[in-house]
């Protein structure tokens, strides 16, 4: 049967996703030694993110300036050529095509290191539930291979992406940036409503496979009434550990290498992030 | 540590517990004698005429050094003449830019001596002395033996009536109650059996000198000693762990404070734990007490190594790597005896009863207790690769698939090993032209052969090679397969044109080939299947047919001096990316940034690329670490899983290095060495060549210098 055109680009959906890393041996993603898959695309703009070439669902070049002899070899080649690379590293394309086969193999490669050390995989991003049918896909291979399997999400997509993932996902890193809505729109252009419902959503159903990721951004969140706000929402929800994420710039250069402009943000203070923990009765 | 070792401590490291040897004076006319009742009567002379050192805190005596007036011990070869002559012309002048010339390791089976004392080794000697009733030269030496025998005994009484001196002389009332239990033990050991873990420790410290290379498998051969002493309470914990103390600061101390070994802890290595005879794990309680007792001393010397095996407790691995990440000497490196056991029953034909008796010494080299190590020193195993590229290009050009390749690369392999096994063999006969005297007694099949052990006598020995430059031949192989005959990127004749001009006009295709090269250590097909297939080629040379009439262990160590610079100034460009001169690389874990793929893939690719176990011999995987990873707790619960896992699937050694200072500022000159150093802080990772300066420098400013 000859498929419509419309029909190919689902198909494609289906069985490819836009990627920019897959980094093995993770000992911050998740629970023992991981293999992180860093999707590409995302559709929340948190002002501070570190990692600003994961926003885009297009590949896309970072140029650092400061590394470039103008050897004018980038002209020539198209950076569309697989082949395509940069002498100095002055231009490095972020994201490329992966098949379900791809990633698998290089999740499999270190499947003796999860097993011994209660470790898996993480679906990271980006956000990794916008390419939901590859996810859907990956994360059923990888537990007909028995890997553990981890989604980090911001938690921004309709419901029935949860749906469909839920079978096979032993656990979720899902992130609160904040509870006031009118904050939250403000640091990262858009509501945190259908998050938190699919929060309490997931809470139900997933029985405390969740461990919550706050971010901790001086400017933004960084104050003991927006802490007491997330304290007082969790109480109804079923978590395995909250884990306190303070900001950091190392994602500065990026920005300039993207050409976008990077708002600045204050580290909080250690006293702040102790008091947080104790809110948090952590 | 208690106040005495405490004050021995700042003896041992101020350099005041070194032993200058008592200068001699010989008969002229002893050189009427044969040279052999010469060196023997000499060296007897000698022995007796030393002074060991006691101090008013010494429980343990007997550090004695030799001179070049005698041969002197294996080990260090003083007074050995024709060796002496070799050192001038060969050593650090590698031959042909082939192969070096080298010292060769030993173990003494101190545990015969501990259990029999020299008595029992003298009532050997008798037997063998009527085994070979008849034969002159024989009885000749074995009588050297016996009186050898007689005088360490000799110096042992002598020393006995040293410490009844020193002992009057102190006011301390407990330093006098050990130096009179001395000059009592003295009188008993090393001349008969020890009965207790003190007297079984006096008398591996007193014959040390006379084989000082490596103490062995001490957790062993003094457990049923500590067991025994421990649960009649005739000894405590501290007062052993002081003992071991007293003994490591002995090691120490045999290194003048002057000399670069001084802080160097590349001698007088030791194991711990490994398979025993019964097929179960041996790490024990003394295991324990030996490690503990070590770390607190800030010396440098002994070193030790874990010998893990596949029934090792989780809890044991991660006592090691925390005590590893605790000591700021870093005195701990870890073996795996599951492939290692493979490659001493497989390749050197010993029975797992015998293997399991191996223990690491010098830098990481291997042997049993009893033993040496003969062979084939750093062999730079690259040039196989240069006279592949430069001599055979002719037969290249024709080559039309990878393996029509590899067939002609390994005839060069072939005819290289060939070629230090002809040089080697030079080596080993310049070597037999001395006659040692002083360390057969504690050698396996000596006394039995009645010849010494620089003679033929020797019964117990390994065959090793060290080919160094493993991980280039590796990538320059597989750089070939992938460009030249999978994706058809160059052609042969414009590789080997690229090499003859050092890379210059075609620093692009060199680019290219570090940029996405599949290099060793990456976890990738290709280079994983070259990697084992160059392991096969040296399995498959492999063979008894040598002057050593034994299969080769390999190994990739260089010991103290850079003969991976040496012989890669004078190796011309490979396909791996390097130019002409570049040095090549030791161990298997290091592969100059190349690695781009994290720790998993790293150890992944070396666990999987011998499954032979043909380089199970001085292997030396070095493994560079974020500091981070060692300092954060739950990180480091996952090292120690990680390294298990590592084991598990095969790797044969590990040491960690940390991310220093210096490495950093050396990773902002030169980015390219350091490509895989990897940054990471709170879900941000970065490599750090990539990150700009300012960052670079705060995290250089965040960094401590572990050692």
């Amino acid at each position: 049967m000859k498929l419509l055109p419309e029909q190919n680009t689902l198909l494609e959906e289906k069985t490819k996703a836009t990627i920019f890393d897959i980094q093995r041996n993770s000992f911050v993603d998740g629970p023992g030694i991981r293999t992180t898959v860093f999707f590409k695309g995302c559709n929340v703009r948190c002002a501070w993110c570190h990692n600003p070439e994961s926003q885009n669902f297009k590949k896309e070049i970072l140029f650092y300036k400061n590394k470039c002899t103008e050897c004018g070899r980038c002209k020539e080649l198209s950076v569309d050529n697989e082949n395509f690379f940069c002498l100095n590293e002055a231009k490095q394309i972020c994201g490329r095509k992966y098949t379900i086969q791809e990633v698998l193999n290089e999740i499999m490669k270190d499947k003796a290191y999860y097993q011994s050390s209660g470790g898996g995989v993480t679906f990271s991003g980006g956000e990794c539930m916008l390419q939901i049918d590859f996810l859907e896909e990956i994360l059923k291979k990888c537990k007909e291979n028995n890997v553990h399997t981890a989604i980090d999400t911001a938690g921004n997509v309709p419901w029935e992406s949860f749906e469909k993932i839920i079978p096979y996902t032993d656990l979720f890193l899902y992130d609160i940036k904040c509870f006031t809505e009118t904050l939250h729109i403000k640091g990262t252009g858009v509501s945190n409503k259908l998050i938190l419902e699919n929060l309490k959503k997931l809470s139900d159903k997933s029985k405390g496979d969740i461990i919550i990721r706050i971010p901790v951004v001086s400017g933004f969140n960084d104050s003991a009434e927006e802490i007491m706000h997330i304290a007082n929402f969790l109480k109804n929800i079923h978590y395995r550990d909250i884990d306190l994420l303070p900001y950091h710039k190392m994602g500065a250069h990026k920005y300039e290498a993207l050409g976008i402009e990077c708002t600045d943000y204050y580290i909080p203070e250690k006293e702040n992030i102790k008091k947080y923990k104790h809110l948090l009765s952590l | 540590m208690n106040e005495r070792i405490e004050k021995l401590v700042k003896k041992t490291v101020a350099g005041e517990m070194w032993v200058e040897p008592v200068s001699t004076e010989y008969d002229k006319k002893d050189l009427f004698l044969s040279p052999m009742k010469m060196s023997g009567k000499r060296v007897c002379e000698y022995i007796l005429n030393q002074e060991p050192l006691i101090l008013e805190e010494s429980c343990l005596t007997g550090l004695i050094r030799f001179d070049d007036s005698v041969e002197g011990d294996v080990f260090n070869r003083s007074g050995h003449k024709n060796f002496a002559v070799a050192y001038e012309i060969f050593y650090l002048h590698p031959v042909d830019n082939l192969l070096s010339f080298e010292w060769q390791h030993s173990v003494g089976d101190f545990f015969k001596v501990i259990q029999n004392g020299l008595n029992g080794i003298k009532n050997d000697i008798e037997k063998s002395k009527t085994a070979h009733e008849g034969d002159e030269s024989a009885i000749e030496f074995l009588d050297t033996q016996y009186d050898l025998c007689n005088a360490i005994i000799g110096l042992a009484h002598k020393a006995s009536q040293k410490a009844l001196v020193v002992a009057k002389e102190t006011k301390n009332p407990e330093y006098q109650k050990n130096l009179m239990r001395l000059s009592e033990s003295l009188k008993k050991v090393p001349e008969y059996p020890a009965e207790s873990f003190y007297e079984a420790v006096l008398s591996l410290y007193f014959c040390y000198p006379y084989i000082p290379d490596s103490i062995g498998l001490i957790d062993r051969y003094l457990y049923p000693y500590f067991r025994q002493d421990i649960d009649n309470k005739i000894v405590t914990k501290e007062e052993a762990a002081s003992y071991l103390q007293e003994l490591f600061l002995m090691l120490q101390a045999r290194k003048h404070i002057s000399e670069d070994t001084f802080h160097r802890g590349g001698e007088s290595h030791f194991c711990l734990g490994g398979y025993l005879t019964n097929g179960e794990d041996g790490f024990n309680d003394l295991s324990r007490l030996i490690v503990e007792a070590l770390l607190e001393l800030p010396t440098w010397i002994p070193q030790v190594s874990l010998r893990w095996t596949e029934k090792t407790p989780t809890e044991v691995l991660r006592f090691m790597l925390n005590c590893e990440r605790k000591d700021p000497n870093k005195r701990i490196a870890f073996v795996n005896d599951e492939p290692r056991l493979k490659g001493l029953m497989n390749h050197a034909g010993l029975s797992f009863e015998e293997a399991v008796g191996y223990t690491m010494m010098g830098c990481n080299e291997l042997a049993l207790p009893g033993g040496m190590v003969f062979g084939f020193d750093p062999m730079n195993v690259v040039r196989s690769v240069e006279n592949t590229f430069y001599k055979r290009s002719d037969d290249l050009v024709k080559a039309e698939s990878f393996e029509e390749f590899y067939a002609i690369y390994e005839e060069e392999l072939f005819s290289d090993l060939w070629e230090v096994e002809r040089i080697s063999k030079g080596f080993q006969n310049i070597r037999s032209r001395d006659c040692n005297i002083v360390s057969n007694i504690f050698l396996e099949g000596c006394i039995e052969n009645a010849k010494s052990c620089t003679q033929g006598g020797l019964t117990r020995y390994i065959a090793v090679g060290l080919p160094i430059g493993l991980s280039n031949v590796i990538d320059s192989l597989a750089i070939t397969r992938q460009f030249v005959y999978d994706e058809k990127r160059v052609t042969m004749e414009e590789l080997i044109c690229a090499l003859r001009n050092n890379w210059k006009g075609f620093e692009m295709l060199r680019a290219e080939i570090l940029k996405r090269g599949n290099f060793f250590g990456n976890d990738d097909s290709c280079s994983n299947e070259v990697a084992q297939k160059l392991m096969q080629s040296l399995e498959k040379w492999n063979n008894t047919e040598n002057y050593l009439q034994k299969k080769w262990l390999f190994g990739n160590l260089i010991g103290y001096h850079p003969y991976h610079k040496w012989f890669g100034e004078a190796t011309q460009a490979t396909p791996d990316g390097r130019f002409a001169g570049d040095m090549v690389n030791f161990g298997i874990g290091q592969t100059q940034g190349k690695d781009r793929k994290g720790m998993t893939a790293l150890l992944n690719a070396i666990a999987k690329c011998d499954p032979g176990a043909v380089l199970t011999g001085p292997s030396v995987t070095n493994v560079l670490l974020d500091e981070q990873l060692i300092k954060n707790d739950d990180h480091f619960e996952k090292l120690v899983k990680l390294f298990e896992t590592y084991f598990s699937l095969g790797g044969t050694h590990f040491q960690l290095t940390y991310v220093s200072k210096d490495d950093l500022i050396e990773a902002q000159k030169t980015p390219e060495k350091y490509r895989n150093l990897r940054v990471r802080v709170s879900g941000f990772s970065d490599y750090f060549v990539f990150l700009n300066e300012g960052l670079q420098n705060e995290i250089i400013a965040r960094t401590k210098h572990t050692s």
